[in-house]
Formats: C-alpha cells, sequence, structure tokens
C-alpha cells in the first residue's frame, strides 16, 4: 500500500510536466493539487492500522549482497510526516498556481513538477526504513531544494543561494552517508529499526562518537542549525510557495526526524545529549538576535523558523516522555502557522511589490482574508489560547520542567519564545494593521487560489486545539509512540488549572507583548551591530569558498605554469623515490655475482666506446653532434649483440639506427643545428644527480639480477620445440612468429598505425594522397651508385624475409633493408622518383601488410581453434621440396607494414623539410 | 576451410577471446585501404565497434560462471606462448570499453568529419580500441606493454588529428612522459624476467610467491609501478594528461578520458594483485599500500582543486579524470577484496561518466560556441532535454543516489571502514572531502553554463546535433541503469575481485602445451 | 664481463635520463633514442650473457644445443622496432612543432598550457 503511494506520487510528479506543458495550460494546479490530495487521503485511509499503534512495513528486494533493500516502514511519526507532506502540499499547489500566474505555463509546469518531485523525495524520506534508502531520497530532497530556490536561473542571488543550499545540505550528506555506512559496518545492516533496537551495541562500538557526528552533521545542516543555519534565509530566494512548503514546514523538519528517530543513540552515548541542548541554544539565540535585526518579511520569519527547529532539537535533546511529546505537538503547530504566515507573506509581497517590513502597513483594507488568517497563525504563534500553539508551548515547557535540566535551556525557552511572540506581532499587525498610509494601492485582489491555503490550514490550528480528541488519538499519539518507544497518554487540553506551565506561558507572553511594543526601536539599535556581520557563519562560509578558489589557483599555476623539463624532473624524483621505498621495505641487501667472470678485451672495449658515445651526446652542443654519438652507442650495442650470440638483433639494430640516422638528418636540416644550452650550470648539476640517482639503483639491481638463478625452462622448451614443433631453426624468429607472435602481431600494428601519424601530420596537407615531393637535391656520388645500392638492398631484404624462419632475418629486419632500398633513392633524387619506383602508396603496403599478418592467424584458428597456430603445406614443386606456412604470410606481412611505414616517415619529413 | 554454418560458429566461439581484439585490427587495417572514402571507413569502424561490443558481451555471458576463456596463440599454451586470459574482470572492462566505444563512435558522427576521417581518426581510433582490448585480455606480461605502446602511438595520432600548436604542444608532452613511463615498465620486465625467466602472468605470481624476495623482483615491481601509475594519471606522475586531454578533437578526449588511465589502472590491478600478491602480504610489496594510500589522497586533493580552478570545461573535466583514478587506487590501497572489488566498480563507472561527460563538454561547446565558462550559459533554455543528461552525469560523478558514481563511492568507502588498515580513516577524510568538491565544481559549472544567462550578447541558439546528444544520452543511460542494477553489478565485481586474488584457473590446467602436447 | 655489462647499460641509462631533462625537444628526443637503446641492453642481460652461440638449431639438430638465450632476444627485437616507430613519431611532433612555433625550447612551447588556462584573462572561443 504504502509502496504503492510513493509509485504514484512519483509517477504522478513524472506525468505533472507533460500535463503542464501540453495538457492544460491553464488552472493547471487545481488539477495537480490533486495528486497531493489523492495521497493524503491515501494515508488518512490509513489511520486504523495506525491508530492500533501498528507499524505498516513494505520489503522489496534491491541490493541484498549490499544488505540494501527497498524497505519501507509507516509509524505514527512518519505518519504525521506523510499527513504534511501530503497536505501542506496540496494546498501549495494550488497556492503556487496563483502566485505563478504572470509565469509562462512552461514555468509554471516546470515548478509545480519540482515540487511534487519534492514532495515524493520527502515521501521517501521518512517511509524509508533502509538508511541507504532513506539517505537517496534525503539527497534527493537537496537537490530538489537546490533546483527551487535556483527557480529564477536569471537572478544570480537565486543562483548564489541555491549553491550555498546545496553545499551546505549535502556536504552534511556526505558526513550522514559516512555514519550510514559505519553503522552498516557495526550492525552489519542498514534497518532504521534495528538502529533503534540495537542502540546500545552501537553506542558501545569504538564508532560510535564517529557515527552520531555523521548523523548530527547531516541533521543540523538540513534543519539550519548553527552554524549551519545561514542557507535557510538565504534560501528565501526561491519563489514563495517553496519556502513555505521547503523552508518552513516540511524539509527542514527532516533534521529534526532524523535526531528522534536516532533518539535512543543519542540517550545511550554520554554527552550526546548536552552537544544537542547546546547547539540547539546557541542556534535559538541567534536566530532570535537576527530576527530582531530582520528587515525583510520573508526573513523575519525564516529566522523565526531557524529558532523554532532550534527548539525541536532542544526538545529531541532533552529526556522524558514529555519531551517527545512536545517534538510532536510543536513540530504540527509551527508546521501550520509557518507555512501560513509564509503564504500570507507571499501574497503580500506579490500583491504589494514591497519586501521589507517597514515598507507595508494597513494591508487589511485589500487583503482581508489574507490579514484573517494571518491573525489567526499569528496568534498560534504567539502561543496564546485558544489556539494549538498555545497547547504546543505547554507541553514545551512541561517537557523541560520533568527533563533533568537546570534553568539555562529554560531561561533561553523563554526568551527565545517570548521573541516568537514579538515576531507574531510584528508579521501581522505592522503590514496589514498598522500605518495604514504607508501603502495606497495593491496590484491585484485576493483570488481563491491564494487564499485556500492559508485559510485551512490557519482554521486548523484553531480546530485542532478546540476539538483535539481526533488528532490527538489519530496523529499525536501514535507519533508520541513512535518516537518515545512506549505508550505515553497526551491530555490534550487548553485548561489544567494554574499550573507552572501556564504561569511560564504568560511570562512569555508578557515579555512578547513588551518586545513587540519596543520592537521598532530595538530592531534599529540591534541593526547597529554590524560588527556581528562579519563573525557570522554566512561570512565564514564566503571565506571558505575564497580560501578554496585561492588555494585552487595556487595549485592550478604550480601544476600547469612548468615547462615539460621540470615536470619529467619531478616524475625522475618520484621514480627515485618509489625505489629507494622499494629497498627500505624490503630490508635485504643486493646479491652480487660470484665472480666477475673472464673479460674479453675486445667487447669490454667496444662496450666502453658505447658509454662514451653516450657521455659524449650529452655534452655535444650540436644537435648533429648529439646525434651521431647516440648513434654510436647505437651501433656498439648492435655490435654487442653480434659478439654475445644475438646476429638476428646486431642485424636488425643496425638497420634501425641507420634508418633513424637517415631519418632524423632529414628531420634535423628543417631545424637550427646549434643549440646552446637550455640549463644553468645548477640545474645541470641537479638532472645529473637524478639521472645517477636512478642509474646507480638500476645498476645494483643489475648486478642482484645477474647473481641469480637463471631460470630458463620457457626458453629450454623452445630451444626443445622451434624446430620439431614450429619448423624454424632460427628460435629467435620462431619466437617472433609463432611462440609469442601474438607481441609481433601487436607491434606490427604499431609500425602499420604510425604510418597513419607519419602521413596526417607530416607534409603539407591538401589531401592525404597528395604526393608533391620538394625539388631534389642531388648528391652526386651517390647518384650513380644510388641503383646499384637500391637492387642489392631490395634483393637482399627479400631474401632475408624468405630465409628468415631458419636462418638469421625475418619480416623486421627484411622491412628495414627494403625501406632502406627506397631511403637512398630518395635522398639522392627526391623523393618523387622514391615513390614512382614504389608505385604503391605507404599506406597502402602498411594497410595491406596489416591485414596479411591479422589474417595469417584465422586459418590455424578454423584448423586447430588456436589464432595464429601456424598451418604448414609441404609440396614438391619441380622437385624442390618446399615447406611453407601461414608463418611465411605473417611475415611478410610484417615486412610490407614495417617497409610502408618507413617510407611515410622517409616520405613525409623530407617533404615537411623541403616545404 | 569449415563452409557449414555450425562449424563457423564454433570456431566464433572458439575464438571467442580475441574477437575484441582481432575485430578491430581488421577493422584498422581496411580502413587503411578504404582512406579515399571517409563514409566508407566511417561504415566500418561503426560495424566494427558494434561487433566489438557483441563479442565482449556474449564473453561476458560466457565468463559469468567464474571459469577463464583461454586462448591459447600459436596453439602454445601457458606458460610458453602469449595467451588470452578472459576471466570476469576482463569481460567486464572489455565491454564497458566496448560501450564507450559505441557512444564516441555514435558522436563521432558530428564530430569528426571527412578532413579528420582522411588523417586517418578511424584506423587510429580502432587501433586504440583492439589495444585496450588487449591490455584488458592479455595472460603476458610483455604482450601487455605491447598494448600499451599501441596504445600510446594511436592516442598520439588521435590527439594532434587537427595539427593545431596547442595539440602538438600536447602531444609532445604526452609522448615526452608516457614514453619514460613505458621505458620503467620495460625495464621493470627485464628484471623481472631475469629472475623468473618467465613472462606469464600466472606463472610469474607462482614462481615469485616460490621464490626469495630480491631486490631484482622489488625494483621490478616498483618500476613497474611508477610506469603504471604513470599511465593511469596518478599524482605526482600525472602531468601528461591534463597537458594534452584538453587539446584533443572532443570525440577523442572522450574516448581518452574513458579508456586509458583506466587500463592503466586495470594493469595495476592485475600485475600487483594478482602477481606481487599485494592482497597476500608478499614481502616484496610490503610497502605498497601506505605508498598507494598516500598517493591515493594527493591525487584526490591535488586534481579536485586544480579542477575548480580551471575555466574550460576541458580542462576540468581532465582534472576529475585524474580525481577519479585516485579512488580507483585507494580501492587498491586498501589491499582487500573488497577494496579491489570496490575498485572494479569503479572502473565500470568512470569510464562510462568520464566519456559521457567529455561528450557532454562537447555537446556543451557546439552548442555554446565554445568551452569557456567565463562566457557560457543559458544552456538550460535553449537545451532543456540535453541539461538533463548533462546533469545527470554531473550528478553522477559527484555520488548523488542511485547513479552509479553514489555507489562506486560508498563502496570503496565502505571497503576502507571494513579494512582494518591504519590510515583508512583519513583516507576516508580525503575521499569525502574531495567529493565535497567535486559537488561544488560540478554545481558550479552547472549554474556557470546552465543557468547564468549568456555573458556574450545571445546569438541564435545553435542546435546539437542527434547524433552528439545520443552519445551523451547513451552514457547517462547506462549510469543511471548502472546504478539502479546495482545489485547484479555488485555481484559481478565481487566474483571478478575473488576470482582475480586467488589467480585465475584455466580449465585444463595452466600449462597445456601447443602443438605437440605435451611438456617435458 | 656481466658487471661491465651491467655498468654500461645503467651508464647509458642515465645519458639518457640526462638528456632527456633537457629543455630542448631534439636533446629530448635524442634522450628518449638512448634511452631505448640502454633498456635493450637490460632486457639483453636478463637471459644472461654466456655464449657467442646464436640460438640457432644447426642442419641435422634437431633441439637447440647451448646457445645464447633467444627469449630476450625476441624481446629486444620486438622492442627496437617500437622503440623506432615511437621515435619516429616524436621526431615527426618535434618537426611539427618547430614549423609551427620556430622555437623548440620546451619552456617557450607554451600553447597547449595557454589554451583555455584559467591564468590567461579573457574568453578564448576556439571552435
Amino acid at each position: 500500500m504504502i509502496a504503492m503511494l510513493l509509485a504514484t506520487s512519483a509517477v504522478a510528479s513524472g506525468v505533472s510536466l507533460l500535463v503542464g506543458r501540453f495538457l492544460c495550460r491553464r488552472r493547471v494546479g487545481w488539477l495537480l493539487g490533486l495528486v497531493p490530495a489523492g495521497l493524503f487521503l491515501g494515508f488518512l485511509a490509513l489511520h486504523g492500522t495506525i491508530e492500533a499503534g501498528q507499524t505498516i512495513t513494505e520489503r522489496l528486494a534491491w541490493a541484498p549482497s549490499l544488505g540494501v533493500d527497498f524497505s519501507l516502514r509507516l509509524d505514527g511519526f512518519a505518519y504525521l510526516f506523510c499527513l504534511l507532506v501530503t497536505g501542506v502540499g496540496a494546498l501549495v499547489v494550488v497556492y503556487a498556481d496563483a502566485y505563478l500566474v504572470e509565469r509562462s505555463p512552461e514555468d509554471r509546469a516546470r515548478f509545480l513538477t519540482l515540487i511534487l518531485f519534492f514532495m515524493t523525495a520527502m515521501l521517501g524520506t521518512v517511509l524509508a526504513d533502509n538508511l541507504i534508502v532513506l539517505f537517496l531520497f534525503w539527497e534527493a530532497t537537496s537537490v530538489f531544494s537546490f533546483l527551487l530556490i535556483g527557480f529564477d536561473v536569471d537572478s544570480p542571488s537565486a543562483r548564489r543561494s541555491a549553491l550555498m543550499a546545496l553545499h551546505v545540505t549535502a556536504g552534511g550528506g556526505l558526513a550522514l552517508l559516512a555514519a550510514i555506512l559505519l553503522i552498516g559496518v557495526v550492525l552489519g545492516g542498514y534497518s532504521l529499526t534495528e538502529v533503534v533496537v540495537r542502540a546500545p551495541e552501537l553506542a558501545r562500538s569504538p564508532w560510535s562518537v564517529a557515527i552520531l557526528a555523521g548523523v548530527f552533521i547531516g541533521a543540523f545542516t538540513k534543519s539550519a542549525q548553527f552554524p549551519f543555519h545561514f542557507w535557510l534565509p538565504n534560501a528565501m530566494q526561491a519563489p514563495t510557495p517553496a519556502s513555505a512548503y521547503l523552508h518552513s514546514a516540511t524539509m527542514v523538519k527532516l533534521g529534526i526526524y532524523l535526531l528522534a528517530r536516532f533518539e535512543p543513540v543519542v540517550g545511550a552515548v554520554p554527552g550526546a545529549r548536552d552537544a544537542l541542548i547546546a547547539v540547539a541554544m546557541i542556534t535559538m539565540l541567534v536566530a532570535a538576535f537576527q530576527t530582531i535585526r530582520a528587515e525583510n518579511y520573508k526573513t523575519v520569519l525564516a529566522y523565526s523558523t531557524v529558532a523554532s527547529l532550534g527548539i525541536l532539537v532542544m526538545l529531541v535533546g532533552l529526556n522524558g516522555p514529555m519531551a517527545s511529546v512536545a517534538t510532536v505537538g510543536f513540530l504540527l503547530a509551527h508546521a501550520l502557522y509557518k507555512a501560513t504566515l509564509f503564504f500570507c507573506a507571499g501574497t503580500v509581497i506579490h500583491a504589494t511589490g514591497l519586501t521589507k517590513l517597514r515598507q507595508m502597513g494597513g494591508l487589511w483594507r485589500f487583503l482581508p482574508v489574507t490579514a484573517l488568517a494571518s491573525a489567526l497563525a499569528s496568534l498560534s504563534m504567539a502561543g496564546l489560547p485558544p489556539f494549538f500553539g498555545f497547547i504546543s508551548k505547554e507541553f514545551l515547557f512541561e517537557a523541560q520542567i520533568q527533563s533533568s535540566w537546570d534553568a539555562v535551556p529554560m531561561a533561553v525557552a523563554v526568551l527565545v519564545n517570548a521573541v516568537m511572540v514579538g515576531v507574531a506581532g510584528v508579521v501581522t499587525l505592522r503590514p496589514f494593521f498598522m500605518g495604514a498610509h504607508r501603502v495606497q494601492d495593491v496590484r491585484h485582489k485576493e483570488v481563491v487560489g491564494l487564499l485556500l491555503g492559508p485559510m485551512i490550514l490557519a482554521l486548523l490550528g484553531l480546530v485542532i486545539s478546540l476539538e483535539p480528541t481526533w488528532v490527538n488519538r489519530v496523529v499525536l499519539l501514535p507519533a508520541v509512540m513512535a518516537v518515545y518507544g512506549q505508550r505515553v497518554d497526551v491530555k490534550v487540553a487548553l485548561w489544567h488549572g494554574v499550573t507552572p506551565m501556564l504561569l511560564l506561558s504568560a511570562a512569555v507572553v508578557g515579555i512578547g507583548a513588551l518586545l513587540f511594543v519596543f520592537w521598532v526601536p530595538l530592531h534599529y539599535r540591534l541593526r547597529t551591530f554590524t560588527r556581528v556581520d562579519r563573525y557570522d557563519a554566512e561570512h565564514a562560509y564566503d571565506a571558505l569558498l575564497r580560501r578554496v578558489r585561492a588555494v585552487a589557483r595556487g595549485i592550478a599555476e604550480r601544476l600547469q605554469q612548468q615547462d615539460l623539463r621540470s615536470q619529467l624532473g619531478v616524475i625522475f624524483f618520484a621514480v627515485v623515490a618509489f625505489l629507494i621505498w622499494a629497498l627500505i621495505t624490503l630490508g635485504r641487501g643486493p646479491r652480487f655475482p660470484a665472480s666477475v667472470g673472464a673479460v674479453r678485451v675486445g667487447p669490454a672495449l667496444l662496450a666502453l666506446v658505447g658509454l662514451a658515445g653516450g657521455i659524449a651526446a650529452t655534452w655535444a652542443r650540436s644537435l648533429l653532434a648529439a646525434m651521431i654519438a647516440t648513434g654510436l652507442a647505437g651501433l656498439v650495442a648492435a655490435l654487442t649483440f653480434l659478439v654475445n650470440g644475438a646476429p638476428d638483433l646486431a642485424l636488425t639494430q643496425f638497420a634501425v639506427e641507420s634508418l633513424v640516422v637517415v631519418l632524423l638528418t632529414v628531420a634535423l636540416l628543417a631545424l637550427p643545428l646549434d643549440a646552446p644550452t637550455t640549463r644553468s650550470p645548477r640545474a645541470r648539476r641537479g638532472d645529473a644527480a637524478l639521472a645517477a640517482g636512478l642509474s646507480v639503483i638500476l645498476f645494483i639491481a643489475l648486478l642482484d639480477m645477474a647473481a641469480a638463478p637463471q631460470q630458463n625452462t620457457v626458453s629450454a622448451f623452445f630451444g626443445a620445440r622451434s624446430y620439431l614443433d614450429a619448423f624454424g631453426r632460427n628460435v629467435v624468429n620462431v619466437i617472433l612468429v609463432d611462440f609469442r607472435g601474438f607481441d609481433t602481431l601487436g607491434e606490427t600494428t604499431v609500425i602499420a598505425l604510425s604510418a597513419v601519424i607519419a602521413w596526417s601530420l607530416l607534409g603539407p596537407r591538401v589531401s592525404i594522397e597528395d604526393g608533391s615531393g620538394g625539388a631534389r637535391r642531388s648528391v652526386f656520388v651517390l647518384e650513380f651508385a644510388s641503383p646499384v645500392f637500391f637492387w642489392l638492398l631490395a634483393v637482399l631484404s627479400v631474401v632475408v624475409l624468405l630465409r628468415g624462419h631458419n636462418q638469421i632475418g625475418g619480416g623486421f629486419v627484411g622491412g628495414l633493408m627494403g625501406a632502406l632500398a627506397f631511403a637512398i633513392v630518395a635522398l639522392t633524387h627526391g623523393v618523387d622518383r622514391a615513390r614512382k619506383r614504389l608505385r604503391f602508396h605507404p599506406l597502402t603496403l602498411a594497410g595491406v601488410g596489416l591485414l596479411l599478418a591479422v589474417a595469417s592467424g584465422l586459418p590455424g584458428l578454423v584448423a586447430h581453434g588456436d589464432y595464429l597456430r601456424h598451418v604448414w603445406i609441404e609440396a614438391n614443386v619441380f622437385g624442390v621440396h618446399v615447406k611453407q606456412g601461414t608463418a611465411l604470410l605473417f611475415d611478410v606481412g610484417v615486412y610490407l607494414a614495417v617497409l610502408g611505414t618507413v617510407l611515410a616517415f622517409l616520405f613525409g619529413l623530407t617533404r615537411e623539410a623541403e616545404a | 576451410m569449415i563452409t557449414d554454418s555450425s562449424g563457423i560458429i564454433d570456431v566464433l566461439a572458439e575464438g571467442l577471446a580475441i574477437w575484441p581484439v582481432v575485430i578491430p585490427l581488421a577493422a584498422a587495417a581496411l580502413t587503411l585501404l578504404l582512406r579515399r572514402w571517409p563514409t566508407l571507413q566511417r561504415s566500418v569502424m561503426e560495424v566494427a565497434v558494434a561487433m566489438m561490443l557483441v563479442a565482449a558481451a556474449v564473453l561476458l555471458a560466457r565468463t559469468r560462471n567464474g571459469e577463464a576463456i583461454v586462448m591459447k596463440f600459436g596453439g602454445w599454451g601457458k606458460p610458453f606462448g602469449v595467451t588470452f586470459v578472459a576471466d570476469m574482470l576482463s569481460a567486464m572492462l572489455c565491454t564497458a570499453a566496448g560501450t564507450v566505444a559505441l557512444a564516441v563512435a555514435i558522436f563521432a558522427r558530428a564530430d569528426v568529419r571527412a578532413r579528420r576521417r582522411r588523417a586517418g581518426f578511424d584506423a587510429l581510433f580502432l587501433g586504440m580500441l583492439a589495444a585496450v582490448n588487449g591490455a584488458f585480455l592479455t595472460g603476458d606480461l610483455f604482450n601487455l606493454y605491447v598494448w600499451f605502446e599501441l596504445m600510446l602511438a594511436t592516442a598520439l595520432g588521435l590527439v594532434t588529428l587537427d595539427r593545431r600548436r596547442a595539440q602538438i604542444d600536447g602531444a609532445l608532452r604526452y609522448a615526452a612522459m608516457s614514453m619514460m613511463g613505458a621505458t620503467f615498465m620495460l625495464v621493470g620486465i627485464g628484471l623481472l624476467y631475469g629472475e623468473t625467466g618467465t613472462l606469464d602472468l600466472v606463472h610469474l605470481s607462482t614462481t615469485l610467491a616460490r621464490g626469495e624476495p630480491s631486490v631484482t623482483s622489488s625494483v621490478a615491481a616498483y618500476l613497474l609501478l611508477a610506469g603504471l601509475l604513470l599511465k593511469a594519471g596518478l599524482f605526482p606522475l600525472f602531468f601528461w594528461l591534463p597537458a594534452s586531454y584538453h587539446t584533443a578533437p572532443i570525440s577523442v578526449a572522450a574516448a581518452l578520458a574513458g579508456l586509458l588511465t583506466k587500463v592503466a589502472f586495470y594493469a595495476c590491478l592485475r600485475v600487483f594483485v594478482l602477481v606481487f600478491g599485494v592482497g597476500a602480504h608478499m614481502p616484496v610489496v610490503s610497502g605498497m599500500p601506505p605508498l598507494f594510500a598516500l598517493l591515493a589522497a594527493a591525487t584526490m586533493l591535488v586534481s579536485v582543486f586544480a579542477a575548480i580552478a580551471q575555466v574550460d570545461v576541458r580542462r576540468l573535466l581532465a582534472f576529475h579524470v585524474v580525481g577519479q583514478v585516485a579512488y580507483l587506487v585507494m580501492g587498491l590501497a586498501l589491499a582487500s577484496w573488497q577494496g579491489s572489488a570496490a575498485a572494479i566498480f569503479y572502473t565500470v563507472h568512470t569510464m562510462l561518466v568520464q566519456t559521457g561527460l567529455f561528450l557532454g563538454a562537447g555537446a556543451i561547446g557546439r552548442a555554446g560556441g565554445g568551452f569557456d565558462l567565463r562566457v557560457l550559459g543559458g544552456l538550460i533554455r535553449e537545451h532543456p532535454r540535453f541539461s538533463v543528461l548533462f546533469a545527470a552525469l554531473a550528478l553522477s560523478i559527484s555520488g548523488v543516489p542511485p547513479l552509479s558514481g553514489f555507489w562506486a563511492k560508498a563502496l570503496v568507502i565502505d571497503a576502507a571502514f571494513r579494512s582494518g588498515t591504519p590510515g583508512a580513516a583519513w583516507l576516508v577524510v580525503a575521499a569525502l572531502a574531495t567529493g565535497f568538491l567535486t559537488l561544488y565544481s560540478m554545481s558550479t559549472l552547472w549554474t556557470q553554463a546552465f543557468w547564468r544567462p549568456r555573458a556574450r550578447a545571445p546569438h541564435a541558439a545553435r542546435a546539437i546535433p542527434v547524433a552528439m546528444v545520443t552519445g551523451v544520452a547513451l552514457m547517462a543511460a547506462c549510469t543511471l541503469g548502472l546504478g539502479l542494477a546495482i545489485e547484479p553489478a555488485v555481484r559481478l565485481s565481487r566474483a571478478a575481485a575473488t576470482q582475480l586474488g586467488a589467480g585465475v584457473t584455466l580449465p585444463n590446467g595452466t600449462t597445456s602445451a601447443g602443438a605437440s602436447g605435451t611438456v617435458p | 664481463m656481466t658487471v661491465l655489462y651491467a655498468f654500461v647499460a645503467a651508464g647509458l641509462f642515465g645519458c639518457g635520463l640526462y638528456m632527456v631533462l633537457s629543455r630542448h625537444a631534439v636533446r629530448m628526443m635524442l634522450g628518449l633514442s638512448l634511452l631505448t637503446t640502454a633498456v635493450n641492453l637490460v632486457l639483453f642481460q636478463a637471459g644472461r650473457i654466456r655464449t657467442a652461440q646464436p640460438p640457432l638449431i644447426p642442419e641435422g639438430a634437431e633441439r637447440l644445443g647451448e646457445s645464447a638465450d633467444p627469449l630476450p632476444q625476441a624481446l629486444v627485437l620486438t622492442a627496437i622496432v617500437i622503440g623506432f616507430a615511437l621515435t619516429v613519431i616524436l621526431a615527426a611532433l618535434v618537426l611539427r612543432a618547430w614549423r609551427s612555433q620556430r622555437t623548440l625550447r620546451s619552456d617557450e612551447l607554451r600553447s597547449a598550457q595557454d589554451l583555455g588556462s584559467p591564468l590567461t584573462p579573457g574568453p578564448d572561443l576556439d571552435h
């Protein structure tokens, strides 16, 4: 049933936008008002169960493995909220329709939709039993409040206030989330019922303080308690219907709701009650002070709301059954009269276009009914009999007397309630009945839509107290029972005889009357204390944001303004730090090779030459020299490979190095070759130290590795299988095309795709097919030699490719050699000649190559179910025994890809250099 | 050749694990040949992406029972040949990557015109997708490195697609730093091979577990850490990311933001949880969890502050990419299965949302004629529907329920609370603070770009092409769907995490040789 | 010998790092290719340096006898080629940078960090 109601609410909210935009563009409020009204009746229909003191629970599975199920629970306290939310909701929708009469139908539809969505979120929050679900709706109310406060998106102050409200409430939400997750850790579940039942367990847990802190912050931000109260007065930027609904009657009460739910835990944790009461008292005093200082009609109401919320928090903090009674009673009373007052304020502001109280007066002549409603509400707020406000105030004082608390909260309560009395007088008498000369005319007369809400609520405040039995039975008693945990018999009556409470009420009214009389001078007097504004929370908030932005800017500068060098420096520094940390945490020294081993003089010298090349490269002033030195190191590496049993590597490294030299030369031709040092000596020393640090660690690691016993099961396997199963004698090549062919495929892709990059980066960009080679530079000696070289290399490359599987060679080396062949042509006769010689577009070669390589894996997949498993065919062609397989196809693909790419770069760079 | 359809089905099924890689590879090659015909290129790319996604989804469906699907390339089984091991984690991330790719491909219809396609967008994009999936699927350390290099190369090409100055600059930094990262990785791999004589991830983990902890393996581990964290974009190694992402064409930026750093993080999971056993308290990596925690916290705060300072939507989002990765590393820092599970879910979430946000930025740029928040405004009036979509994504990254972002944050924080690690409480504080600042940054963006009226004289509202909105909508729908279908998602993440921690058990034993059957 | 090679590899690595830290883009590029060389040496040593015998299965034999470890060689081959590709891409980028901005000092190549930077006043509309 309740799940149904909630779902209906959600769906209806969704539909309402369409209704408002397309179906019924005028008077839509009366139609949409039926949604909350219907829900109200729906909840009313449940009163039997609630009266009987039972709770309705419904459970839908959602995320059991997280302990999160969509469980709803309707007890007396939630019931009170549901009735408030839906009942006031209906009136707000009707009121808003009349209030937003000048707005476009779209805007009105948008507003009403937001209101209805908000209502849904409220219902969800109070109905949820699972804390995660509760949090879901809780956050939703924050978001909708954000959207409603900022409804007038064109007004900067509205946007600012919306952001403020969102940051405060959602920030508190994060604290609440942490608390909820901790509850999950402690209790192993998120059920609110569990929390109440197992409160002592929670209180005993080491997390108890953290949990309560989170809950408190969540509640205080939502219910505008000091120091988070400042967002609420600013929230008055929202259209008045929203203020009446969210920021007085319902949403701001959620904090109270939460605290009341956690009351058992609060009671069980020492000091928690004190904390609540302390915060509440500060809030009440600050709010009372600001109420008197406030000028705007709505601001006065807002601060008085903050004060009332303070009272409610204090009541939760107090112990004893009467505290619960008072909480419930005051909650209801406040919702009724404060919403009414907001409605009236809205009507006044709407009709006069004025916002400041002092500008208003004598409005009863134009808005008689509104004046009446306001008067009734004020009397209730002032706590005068026979209004419900009076009864709730009696409860309040009774609670205080009962509870084991000294006089301070009592005094504060008396004072603040007196201020309430004053406010009640001010907000009704001044605009409506005094200073008739101030306002001569209003924009429009009252309309039904603007009257329905205030009148109904105001009259309820009277009716309830005159005929309390029904409300008491259906709403108050069950609610109190739900909060307090057991049945409390509440005597709702106007006259209990002369009790201390009555005397206190009398005192309050007396002081309040005085306050009202001296309101104006007091108001101006307090306004002169401008210094306090500098210390209030709102300024702290602004200062905080300024600080955040300043810090942010500073960080952004430090991050963005560095050049590449310093960023790399930071990275290297971090890496060194990592490695040192590694060695520290490892807690053991390196191993060293047992013996240095026989030093072969030739290779040793060779290696040292290579190192010298590297060092020279760092010293070289001219880029060309640096490049040659680098190349030298590369060539030495190649020779080192050669003398250590890696001819394949040697060959490839040779080819690569020479190609790199060729390509870089071409590129460097376009650059200034003389590059003076770019680093100050100090910077150079620092860099040197950094580099040295890293290389020392690497050296140690290499020694340690060399000392480790070699484990070569894998390569032994390759050695054993290479010929028998992969039919290749060159193990390295077999590894490349077969054992680890997939690496090679990936690498071929790298190669092939860098051809694309070359083509998109280099050369004038008329179109990708453009092949404008520049004027050819002729190098005479080479010119004669070049055809020879070309064919020599071309043929050689193919040979290398074909024999690769059994002797030294393979696709890469082949491709690189082929590229070298064309490189020579390009260098001697210019790019055009080379391209003519090539006939194909380099990218085509690369593409075909890649396609071949990829495709060569498929036969294996089809035949054996293993991709890249090569399929071999043996045949006798003209008596020659040929054994070839898809491995060759693969190698050819690699060959083409490499060829195409290198040429793409060659041509591109040359064109670029010559462009 | 097999002709009858059932046989083909068998082949498709047999090679299931390779299709997410081989399909884009083949398509990339094809687009190279079709470079004269941009529209054809586009169709090839789109078809390939769709097929890739389907393949990944099938893979996910097949691996859900916890059994890894293995492809032995060349038929040489573990640990000798390169293998693909598609377990739940890999399959999940491949599917997410496929979804991201689909959204980008749709968006690109409106964003990537013929000129960019002629410049090779499709080929490079497909190549990058192949690399991403390859990295997700491979069971071999060196193979992983190869895919990373392919990712880097293609990313460089994609970033510089327009040859704008800024793009070249960004690409230079990107290239320099990432190549350093690759260098560190490669040295680490070399040392690791020297110590263990193998490259197969599972074999590595068993060998390392058997062997003594040594300087070699620990230096190797931390070099790999440096390389991977650099590519994951973690403070203080992350400079390449904010230096380049904002310069790229927006479709490219979206793809990079959604894919690359997450792949690097995935690699961290594989290498440090599976191979080095971070969860299992191996002495070699005993120092890693605190390091992870420290870096994660620092990254969160630094990046979110940096984001707040930004006025260019793309830059702002780029810093949020960094910040979100920090949450993943936080999960890893907890060294518990809950931590890994949370991180896994978070990875999927952030892949989708980051892409969505960047695509949204593209739409904002199209509608508002720029990316500068000082100029933008009024979008909510001009494009209400798009505004709602963007709001969903912004709320998701801010961690508002029921969107996936909320669950992601909640799971990580919950895992932190449950892990007894000492610093966990501080990590949570950092995470919450960052969450708040993220909300601050996003809500400011919202009020500036959407609510506030335009600073400039309002030109005629520019339309946002349907393709763009569709791309954003897809991602928004994903984050909402993921948030509502949290149960299966979490189950999957947890199963994947446990599978990861336990090491992958292959259906037919870890050492199954190829052509000739048995192993000596 | 091992120690020597380790020393040389580490030394080249250091030189590479030092050059990478230069502000001049070309030096940085050369530094990276130097690093590639150094890393290849490291990979090569991972297979230990024992013999000059290449991993070729002689005619008639069926299995590989005593020889250098073939696997690292394959890895190095792959690494060489990838390194080559990236170096050349980098070269292309450097050339581009020079063409468009006439400088190769990394502290003067600022257009990326200025694009939409909050620190440079004034709205920019590039799109």
